[in-house]
Parts: C-alpha cells; structure tokens; sequence
C-alpha cells in the first residue's frame, strides 16, 4: 500500500475528524443523558443557600401573669456588603461617610470610623447584609428608602428584639441576650433545644443566645424555632431571589416564681437604705470605719416551695443596654467601677459571714444534740474565757444569766461562746450547718452560684495544704474556731440565698428546698395574666416542681424555743427599734439580726426573717456590705418589704440607731 | 432594439453556463454556516444579558454581517489570485504579530495579543491561521508532493516562525491549532511518512518536555493537566471543568429553556461567552440542541472535506484541507475542553464564540472553501 497516496491520506483525516466527532457525541450523551440526575442534584445545591431567619425569643411572666420581658421590632439599617464592594472603591467610601453624616443628622452620632470597623467585621455572614445602625426611627427608614438610589446597598430591616417592660429591673434575674461567641456555637450546635413540636432550634454564627441570668439558664426553652429561607445565589454569591420561606416561630414563653412588685420593692428598699447608711461612721470592736455600703442583696422566699419571690442585687444593671450589643467601654464600666461589679448577682454569688443570723445553727445543734436545753442559762458576764492561761473573748454588754430564747432575742454573744466552746471536738455545727442548706450550692435555676463554706478541722486543714498563702501557720484547729462558727465568724461564709433557704427551713418546720426563680414554662404565645396559683391553665408546658435538698431536725423542743427567741427580735430585741413602726398584731416577724466583722471594713449588715409566724408565707433575707449593725441597714431593709407585702403603709427610707448588742 | 436583444441573449447565455462559479455555489455550506453564527449571536445574548444588556448581542451582530462580507468578498475573488497573494497575506500578519507583542500591541487577560482599535480590539494571531494556510498550500501545490529533508525544514520554518511569535504574547491555543493545521497540511501535502513518524516522535517528545520545563506558566500547566485529573481540587482549571460539565448535565436532554440556564445564568460557569459558550448552549438547549450544534458542525466539516477532494487544482484542496483542520480541531478542542475530555486552552468555538477577529477569520475560511467549490470546473 502506497501510504503517501493523496487520496489515503485525505482518508485518514477524515478518519480523525469522524473520530473526533463520535467521541464528543458520546461524551455529550454521558454527560447530558445518563450523568444528568446526580450532577443535577449538585448543581441545584451549587445555586441556592438556605439561610436561616432568627425566631422572637419567648416572653417572661411574673407570677401574677405580668408580663416582664416582651419582644419589640427594632428598625435596622443594613449594608449589603457584598453589593458595597461592587461600588468603585472612592464611591464605597463616599456612601459609608454620607451614611455616618445621615446617621448624626437624625439623631444618632456616627463616626465613618465605626461604620468601617463595621462592614469589615468577619463574625457576620457575607450572604447576608451587616446592621450598621439599631433602633432607628421611622423618619430615617422613610428617609432611606425614598433616597434608595442616593443610597445603593443599603436597606432597613425589621428585627425581633427583647423589649422590657420594667425598665432597669431584676436584670440580675432576667439577664440578657447577645450574639453567640464561637466557642458557645460549638458547644450548642450538637444539642440545641427542640420545640413543642420536636423541632431542633439549630444555632447560626450570627444567632443570639441567653448570655445571663433567666436568659441564659432557660435558653432551650426560650429560643425560638427559627425559619429557613431559601435563596438563589450567583456564583458571586450574590442573591438574586427568594426560592422558598418558612416562618419562624417564637420560643415558649416562661413564667416566674418572681413577683415584680416585690421585686421592685425590694430593689427599692435596698438601693435607700444603702444610700441612707451611706457615709456615716461605725464603731465596733476594732475601730472606726465609715460605712460605704457599695452593695448588697436582698432575698424574698416562699418558704412552703423553695419559690424565690424577689431578689434584689445592688449594684444592677438595666438589660435594655445590651439588646443592640453594648460597647465594651460600657460593660467594663458596668463589670468594675471602684471594685464593684454590676453583673454579678450577691444574692447567690455573694459568700458573706453570716454574724449572728448563724445562731440559728448553733442553737439547732446544740438543743438537737443534747448540749444544753431549753431552760438552760448561762451568766453572761459580758466576755467569755477559754484555756490555761485564759484567752478572753469579750462582747458587747452583760446580760447576766439567760437561757436559750433570750440569749437569741438580745443575741447574747457569750452564750453561744459556750455553745460553741461545749460542741469543740465535734462537727455538730458543720453537720447541723450543711442540713440547713449551707456549704453546698442550693442548685437554684440560674447560673454562677457559689457555694459558701462551713469548715471542718480537716478541711482547715486541707486549705492551707493547698493554699499555704492564704492561710499560713493555720493547720490545726482551736477552741476558739468553735467559738468563732458558734457566732457565725471566720469559717464560716454564706450566700443570702442559702440564709433564706435556711430560715424557710425553720418556717417551714425543717425542709430546706431548692430555691428557684422559674415557676413554669408555657406554649409559645401563650395567654397571658394567669398567675401561677392557676395550675390548670392549657397553655402549661412543663412545671418546675419544688425539690427537697435537705431536712432539719426541727422536733418542737427544738423548733419553738428558737422560734420564741426570734420572735423576739423585732419586739424586744436586737431589731425592736428598726420595726418598732411596724404593726405586728397581724403580721408576727420572726428573724435574726447579724453583724459580720470584715477585716479595716465598716461591718456587714445581716437580717433573715420568715413572717407571718403563725402562716409563713415569705422568707426574707438581706445582706448589706460595709453597712454597719445588722438592727441599721438589714432589718429596716426588710421592713420596708415587709410594709408591702403586709399592706401596711410605706414608711420614709430614715436612719436607724444601732441596737448596743447585735 | 438590436443590441438589446443581444444584451438579453448574453445574459441568458451566462445564466445557463455550467461552469458559471454562482451556479456552484455550496448551499449546505453556507447554510450550516449562516445557522451557526445566528445560534452564537443567541447564545452570546443569553450569555451577556444579565451583565451587559444587549451590547454583546449587537457586537457580535455586527461581527457576523461584516464576517458574511468578508466571505463574499472573498468567494468571489478568483483563488487562484488569492494563491498569488499568499506570501503578501502571509507577510503582512508575520508583521502584525511582531507589531503586537511590540508596545503598540494592549495587553488583556495576561496576553499580549490585541490592537485596541477604538472599542473594538484586533486579534492578529486568528487572521495569521489563514495566512499560515495560504503560505503552506501555496508551498506545497508548488512542491507537487516531492518533499525532501530541506523542503520539509522549510516547510517547518515557514510554519514555526508566527507560532514562536504567538508563544511570546502568550497564546497556547492558537500555536495548538497552527500546529494542528501545519500537521494535516503536512500529511496531505505529501510529506514522505517516514519523516511524518520522526516528526510525530519529536511531537510527543516536545510536548512532554514542554510540560516538564519552565517554559510555561504554573497556570498553563494546570489548565493543560485539568482534564487528566478531574479529582484533583487543588487545580484551580478543575473547578471550572466541574462547573462547566455540571452545568452540562443540568440541561438533560431537552435544555432548561432559552435564559433560563441557571448555572450559567448566574455566573458559575467562567468565559461563557466565548471559551465556554458551548456550554451555555448545553445548559439551555440540553442534549437535543447540542447534538444540532455538533451536527452542524460535522455536515460544515464533511462538506470541507468534500470540497477538498473534488477541487480543481492541490493548491484548492491543500487550503480546503487547512480550513478543516482549523474548524474540527477548534470544535474537538473546545466542546472537548467544555466537556472534560480536552485541556483547557483558549480556543473559541468559531462561528458560535463572541469575538470580532475569530468570527471575521471563520467566515473568510468558509469564504474560501465556498471559492474552491465554486470554480472547481475552470
């Protein structure tokens, strides 16, 4: 065969190109035919995104059915950031300054600085536009929306956002809601909570989240479901329509052992009382101290439940600070000014000696113990001696020989010396302490509780093994330790909310419950105005029922003399001239005075309560720092709160003069 | 009256001469060709409206009209006059090559290739694959198939020297189909096959040496390999083969509908008005419109082949033979390329790409073989 022959060779480029057609028509069959379905199903995810739509957070009910915490819509401008970058760059920058100007124009000042740091921020998704600007008026969105052109890639949006209704109130019981962090957004991602209707409520990058408080503790509940909506993307990213939209439903609503009106008063009590204390001069003692009164808590229980009715925390902060995000200026402002924290709840994070309110236990352990009875007296001569070579422990006063419940009703220091001096040796305090609901976390529904302590010999021990700076040359214990805890001293520090837990125990003849603040969570838009005395209504999803921690042994040998000497108080006693205004012929107090020595401080004020005697109803505790006698701030504090809730009339916030002996 | 009826005798006369080259004229060419060029003009609209209006489509309408010109103008002309003036042709776009990779040439897309001429942009490199025709057909009909060693490195020479200067704008496509072009003319033109098997021995070994060295870019090399490792997602060449093929698929068998292919549609597919626009045609069309889009340009390429068998003279079917090298590798290579059966090279789809100067070129092709089939008889 000749294979330089023309018509051979003209052949087999025709050859060739018949090839090289068949290999694309069968490559085109391949890919058109019978590949088609599964790339199709790659393409369509290629070109669109779901985008998930944040659902209105569930509201919050006191336990009248008031509602606390609501959702309101907030105005918010937009830039499309992705559209901003397809602006030539000088234009870019003229539209973020001209939106700064407009921004200072209707109101609000705007550096072109912040807008900036803004719209490079990575923590917002690129699919979808930043808000530059929160709660803007009407006016602007008006104002933008005609001026569309003026103003390209800008848009206003409507968002759900927490709207309080009483404001700067019980936000150490609300908390707050922000933006989820990364780390919290790993953590919730594999188990964030279901809907009534066994829907997952899946966290996004830009969600929000309880980030304190009843916000944080009840996230799962009250989160809403959020909705999805389904965009067409270009491969720019860019959105180009809606595909398909499901609305997003709100969060179950959630309602509280909390009555905001005692709350309010209560908050309103402690912030007078400190103001009025505030400034004067404390003799104790060890010296002379002005009385600062930077803080407190105080703590309204229903000691039949464990419900918690009120608690009040000074300093405080107002939630509606945080619903546009707060600058970080502001929350350290509100975190440390001059060492106080305003974020921190004292009523169950707050670890104060608790003073003479303590006697409580000591008498407990000693009558349930057999140390002393009832009848019992000691002379009270006005200092108690221990060892050989004595060492004296002095206090304020003689009151000569008394027994039990007036020993408790002039809280005699010297006779629980001797309690405590007769139970060295033993743990029956410690041991009468830790029933009573002390030197454990009470397990109360919202985050960031401490525990307090109550040492043991061992654990003193054991403390300064592990921190020999902290307490140096201190591993054994001694006598006087006893008498120290007996009166409520150096050993021993307690929360408000384990003092309340505690003298709800002694109303109640023993169980000391778990406190809690949520009484019930109920269907998502639930009817309001139902208290929570109505258990049957049909929006009840779930209902936080009490938990016993804990009993007391109470018999009525031991119960009625305690119960007697603390009736006392506030008649004859240590508190008689703080409620010496108050009308008790219906409305009998029980409670203890405490005063509890800081080292170069002016004295922690202590007051815990039940009332009424006979039908306890409320348990009150209140601890003031730095603000002298507990008969001087904590017992008028509970006065005032025991006006409203008596319905006594409200009596003028006035300096109290001291008891001589606390 | 005389010299009218004399008139109208003449002009009957001419009417029925059966070598008149009007008479001659190759309709299922022309017509594959005109059909191809409105089926671009569509899919350049549909490729560019969302982006640009309607400006691509009254370019590439224009480009078209002055295309079909341009194929009359040269249907017309004599061949064999076209055949004396080769080496002009050839010449005068050897010096714009030169010309454009001087600094009067603009660069684009990383290339050194264009003569900004107002708005429009002139590409010398299409019009050198008809040159390069012109000159090898022209060699080749004189040499009569009696090719020797020094011939053959003449024929080489003639046909390197504008590929070398296209490799320094760069432009691998092009240099891909005067190659492909050099080596069809080779092989009809006689070229003993001996020397056709030592030449295809370099080939391969050029090649691999080629893509072994750092003549090429990083970026060259990846578009090259894309379509050998389709799994390899570090390519940056393989997204865009993946999106091209998904968006294949996802027009089936009977297309998503004129603008409504969604992956192109919305961008995902890179170059689509030219490099790509196969595969904007698939998405919208689907199997049935594609497979009417090949089949045009099978009947355009087999009516070439014909056409180069039944010319009158080596040098019509030596051009013939050129331009179908030039149109069945473009196709291969770019619907290839759109497919993932080829590497990726800049090579538009004649005909169907947007773009003046390949459209302008495709057109004087066609005008060429419709030239050749015409006066096949004198």
């Amino acid at each position: 065969m000749d294979t330089a022959s023309p018509r051979l060779r003209m052949s087999v480029i025709g050859v060739v190109v018949i090839g090289c057609f068949a290999a694309l028509f069968a490559r085109l069959w391949y890919l058109q035919v019978m590949e088609a379905p599964s790339l199709e199903v790659q393409a369509t995810a290629n070109r669109t995104r779901t985008v998930a739509v944040e659902a209105p957070r569930g509201r919050i009910l006191d336990r009248n059915g008031k509602v606390i915490v609501d959702n309101r819509t907030s105005l918010v401008v937009t830039v499309d950031r992705t559209a901003l970058r397809k602006l030539p760059k000088d234009q870019q920058a003229a539209l973020v300054s001209k939106l700064a100007a407009t921004f200072t124009d209707f109101g609000t000042l705007t550096k072109t600085e912040a807008l900036d740091a803004r719209l490079a921020d990575k923590q917002y998704d690129d699919l979808q536009p930043v808000p530059v600007a929160s709660d803007v008026t009407e006016e602007l969105m008006v104002y933008l929306s005609e001026r569309a052109a003026e103003y390209p890639s800008v848009g206003v949006e409507r968002e759900s956002v927490r709207q309080y209704n009483y404001p700067s109130v019980a936000g150490n019981i609300l908390g707050y809601v922000g933006r989820i962090n990364a780390e919290t957004l790993a953590k919730v991602k594999n188990d964030p909570g279901v809907d009534p209707d066994g829907v997952k409520k899946e966290y996004q990058p830009d969600s929000t989240i309880g980030l304190a408080g009843v916000e944080a503790a009840y996230e799962k509940d009250l989160r809403g479901t959020p909705g999805t909506e389904e965009i067409e993307i270009d491969a720019n990213n860019r959105p180009v329509r809606k595909v398909s939209y499901q609305a997003p439903r709100p969060g179950s609503d959630i309602q509280l052992n909390i009555d905001i009106d005692v709350q309010m008063k209560a908050e309103e009590a402690l912030r007078e009382q400190l103001r009025v204390v505030r400034g004067g001069q404390q003799r104790d003692n060890f010296g002379v101290y002005r009385k600062n009164a930077p803080a407190g808590s105080v703590v309204v229980q229903d000691p039949n439940n464990g419900g918690v009715v009120a608690m009040a925390t000074y300093p405080s902060y107002d939630p509606a600070e945080f619903v546009n995000g707060i600058s970080q200026a502001r929350y350290a402002e509100l975190s440390d000014t001059d060492g106080v924290s305003a974020l921190i709840d004292r009523s169950i994070t707050g670890q104060y000696a608790p003073g003479s309110t303590f006697k409580l236990v000591t008498a407990t352990a000693a009558l349930d113990n057999g140390i002393i009875t009832a009848r019992d007296t000691v002379n009270d001569k006005g200092y108690y001696e221990v060892g050989d070579p004595p060492t004296r422990f002095n206090s304020t006063g003689a009151n000569g020989y008394i027994a039990l419940p007036r020993a408790l009703t002039v809280s005699s220091d010297v006779f629980f010396y001797y309690l405590g001096d007769r139970m060295d040796g033993t743990t029956d305090i410690q041991k009468t302490a830790t029933s009573f609901g002390f030197d454990a976390s009470t397990g109360i529904d919202l985050p960031n509780e401490s525990s307090g302590f109550v040492f043991t010999p061992d654990e003193k021990k054991a403390l300064h093994q592990k921190y020999p700076q902290a307490y140096p040359n201190d591993t054994s214990w001694y006598t006087g330790d006893s008498i120290q805890l007996a009166i409520g001293q150096n050993v021993v520090a307690v929360t408000p909310m384990q003092l309340a837990g505690a003298y709800s125990a002694l109303a109640n003849g023993g169980t000391v419950y778990q406190p809690h603040v949520v009484n019930r969570v109920l269907r998502p838009s639930s009817q309001i105005g139902i208290p929570v005395d109505d258990p049957d209504t049909a929006d009840v999803l779930r209902v936080i029922d009490p938990v016993v921690r804990s009993t007391v042994e109470l018999p009525p040998g031991t119960r009625d003399p305690i119960v007697e000497g603390l009736s006392g108080v506030t008649r004859s006693g240590t508190a008689a001239s703080a409620f010496s205004s108050f009308n008790q012929s219906t409305f009998k107090i029980v409670g203890k005075t405490g005063t509890a020595q800081v080292q170069g401080k002016a004295d922690t004020s202590v007051f815990a309560s039940y009332a009424p005697a006979d039908d306890p109803r409320w348990t009150v505790a209140a601890v003031l720092e730095e603000a002298g006698f507990g008969s001087e701030a904590a017992a008028p504090v509970t006065r005032h709160i025991y006006e409203f809730l008596s319905g006594q009339p409200a009596t003028p916030y006035t300096f109290v003069p001291p008891a001589k002996v606390d | 009256m005389l010299p009218r009826s004399i008139s109208r005798h003449d002009s009957n006369r001419s009417r029925r001469d059966p070598t008149a080259p009007l008479r001659h004229l190759d309709p299922v060419l022309l017509f594959c060709s005109l059909a191809l060029a409105v089926i671009g003009i569509v899919a350049v609209y549909a490729a560019t409206k969302s982006r640009f209006g309607d400006a691509y489509l009254v370019r590439q309408t224009a480009f078209v009209l002055i295309g079909v010109g341009v194929m009359g103008v040269i249907a017309f002309v004599d061949y064999h006059k076209l055949h004396d003036w080769a080496w002009l042709f050839y010449a005068a776009t050897t010096g714009l090559l030169v010309l454009v990779i001087s600094p009067l040439g603009s660069q684009s897309k990383g290339a050194q290739a264009w003569f900004a001429l107002g708005p429009f942009q002139l590409q010398p490199a299409e019009f050198s694959k008809l040159s390069l025709i012109g000159a090898l057909a022209f060699l080749l009909s004189e040499w009569k198939g009696d090719i020797d060693l020094r011939r053959l490195v003449a024929l080489l020479a003639v046909a390197g020297f504008p590929m070398a200067l296209i490799m320094l704008q760069p432009d691998l496509g092009l240099v891909l189909i005067l190659s492909i072009i050099t080596i069809a003319l080779l092989v009809v033109g006689g070229v003993p096959t001996k020397y056709l098997a030592i030449l295809a021995v370099l080939g391969v070994v050029g090649v691999v040496g080629v893509l072994n060295s750092p003549i090429l870019k990083e970026y060259q090399v990846n578009r090259l390999t894309a379509f050998a490792n389709p799994d390899d997602k570090s390519n940056p060449a393989v997204y865009n083969i993946d999106q091209s093929k998904t968006a294949i698929a996802s027009g089936g068998v009977s297309g998503q509908g004129l603008f409504q292919g969604p992956q192109t549609r919305l961008g995902f597919v890179p170059e689509q008005e030219t490099d790509f626009i196969f595969t904007s045609v698939a998405e919208q069309f689907g199997f049935i419109g594609s497979a009417v889009v090949l089949g045009l340009y099978g009947v355009l390429c087999y009516r070439t082949w014909r056409i180069a068998q039944i010319a009158r003279d080596p040098f019509g079917t030596y051009v013939c033979i050129g331009v179908l090298a030039m149109f069945a590798f473009s196709v291969f290579e770019n619907v290839g390329m759109a497919m993932g059966i080829m590497p990726v090279t800049g090579i538009p789809l004649l005909l169907l790409s947007s773009g003046g100067s390949s459209t302008i070129t495709a057109f004087a092709a066609i005008g060429l073989v419709l030239n050749v089939h015409m006066r096949r008889f004198r």
